[in-house]
């Protein structure tokens, strides 16, 4: 059965292959459009628009437009793509398929925006994993300085005894030092938690409040490190392009990151104590189920996650 | 890919189940270990909740590895997981000194444990690669292991990050399961 399918995916793919430049000839010359023109026109703005445009480029096999595209893609893992630079990739793109900017000046703009778009979001995952290997250090005082506004921002009526102390658990750190929790996930995870507590403070003292419940309470820190690990894999895998194409036209910054993670992070919570888990053994298995959800929302071409959280019960 | 699948599968069905449980205190390098075990990515680690499993193929064996959160706040839920247990992995992290009484204590009262009688018992002593990890000798002698004498041991000197000596360990665990 499996056999037949793979069969029958090959025999699709290489039909579709050999295809696909006879269909775009045709609807070239029928539309007098070519194709990076008829998604332009034709697609809602956003994740619908701008994954065609990406599908678009990645299949083409004209050699100047591969060139271009891994150029721009080392520039991304350079960190040093910006606005100037996206404007001479899509004028480039334009003149190879001599498009008429007189008549076409609109499909200019668009086709810029979906190029920063598409790059902007390589870039982030480049912004992202540099974060991610930073490993927190308690000699580092920009690091320090983090840690100790995170406890103020959640706990701001009870001041820190010491910067070692048992307080730390309180908001779900494992033991009386934050620094060896951060692991894999390095200042990201703290930065996103920071975050969390700085710019969305009543949600995250909500979320921090229900962590402490006495039977369905989690480790409210620990909990966010592992959203962190689950934010960076949906980034990293692609998935989470939906989110990010229909969240802003500009380059996609880590401020747009974070707000993804506290989106995650609140949600995880809702499901969390919908599932009422007898304990933190039963975590593996909520996580699982809440990734699957998201994963599922992200299918959806209109997918969009905004931070507009409403505080229910403790 | 059916035809592979199908070869595959009729090669791993003689291979034995085995469970070992993963044990120790929070931040000793269980997951990491799990993952060099399982040839995974070890730099995206992140502490535990709950558990981790994954299974292992190794000298003919199917080693399911449980790897359980060490946080104090989790300990207590350990119990549930030792049942039917055929290798008790026991990690320490070797560089954090001050927590040697620590997780000396939390290893008396496993090895006290009925479910966990006769259960031969490996320990790691992790993070080698660290400048002031301790040696496995110091470490033996600290948990007085020696006095250990209702089940076979060995204290392996091991670097999960770099995974010296962990095959080491994994060729002992296999080779106990063999006598048995």
């Amino acid at each position: 059965m499996r056999l037949s399918i793979g069969i029958l995916s090959m025999i699709w793919n290489s039909l579709y292959w050999w295809m696909r430049p006879l269909v775009k000839w045709l609807l070239r010359r029928t539309t007098k459009l070519c194709e990076l023109q008829r998604i332009c026109y034709g697609e809602y703005r956003g994740a619908q628009r701008t994954c065609g445009v990406e599908y678009s480029l990645l299949q083409s096999r004209v050699p100047e437009i591969q060139k271009c595209m891994k150029y721009t893609d080392s520039k991304c893992q350079e960190r040093s793509l910006n606005h100037d630079y996206i404007c001479y990739a899509a004028f480039t793109i334009v003149k190879i398929k001599k498009i008429n900017t007189q008549v076409h000046k609109k499909f200019c703009n668009t086709l810029t925006e979906c190029m920063t778009q598409i790059w902007g979001y390589r870039q982030l995952m480049a912004d992202v994993e540099v974060m991610r290997r930073q490993s927190y250090s308690a000699e580092n005082p920009d690091h320090e300085e983090k840690l100790l506004r995170l406890w103020t921002a959640l706990v701001p009526d009870d001041p820190l005894e010491a910067r070692v102390t048992k307080q730390w658990t309180s908001i779900g750190f494992q033991g009386s030092d934050p620094q060896t929790d951060f692991r894999g996930m390095g200042i990201l995870g703290l930065e996103n938690l920071l975050f969390f507590a700085e710019q969305y403070t009543s949600a995250a003292r909500h979320v921090l409040s229900r962590s402490q419940h006495p039977i369905y309470g989690y480790s409210f820190a620990i909990f966010g490190i592992n959203v962190t690990a689950m934010a960076c894999d949906l980034l990293k895998s692609g998935e989470a392009k939906i989110h990010f194409y229909n969240a802003s036209k500009r380059f996609p910054t880590l401020h747009n990151f974070h707000q993804f993670y506290c989106y995650l992070f609140f949600s995880f919570d809702e499901l969390w104590r919908m599932e009422k888990p007898q304990n933190m053994m039963e975590f593996s298995r909520i996580r699982d189920k809440f990734e699957a959800q998201v994963k599922l929302k992200l299918k959806n071409p209109m997918a969009y996650f905004q931070c507009n959280f409403v505080l229910e019960n403790v | 890919m059916g035809l592979l699948s199908l070869l595959r599968k009729l090669k791993s069905a003689p291979d034995q189940e085995l469970r070992i449980l993963l044990l120790g205190l929070d931040n000793a390098g269980k997951t990491t270990l799990l993952k060099k075990l399982a040839s995974e990515d070890i730099t995206q680690t992140t502490p535990t909740q709950g558990f981790n499993i994954k299974s292992v193929q190794s000298d003919g064996f199917k080693l399911n590895v449980w790897d359980i959160g060490g946080q104090r706040k989790i300990r207590p839920y350990w119990r549930n997981y030792f049942e039917n247990t055929d290798v008790l992995i026991y990690v320490i992290d070797s560089g954090d000194r001050k927590r040697f009484e620590e997780t000396g204590q939390e290893l008396g009262e496993i090895l006290s444990e009925e479910k966990l009688a006769g259960v031969p018992v490996l320990i790691f002593a992790n993070k080698q690669d660290l400048f002031n990890a301790a040696p496995a000798s110091e470490i033996a002698e600290g948990l007085q292991l020696h006095t250990i004498r209702d089940r076979t041991w060995q204290i392996q000197a091991c670097s999960a990050t770099s995974g010296e000596g962990v095959k080491d360990g994994l060729d002992w665990v296999c080779k106990n399961l063999k006598k048995k």
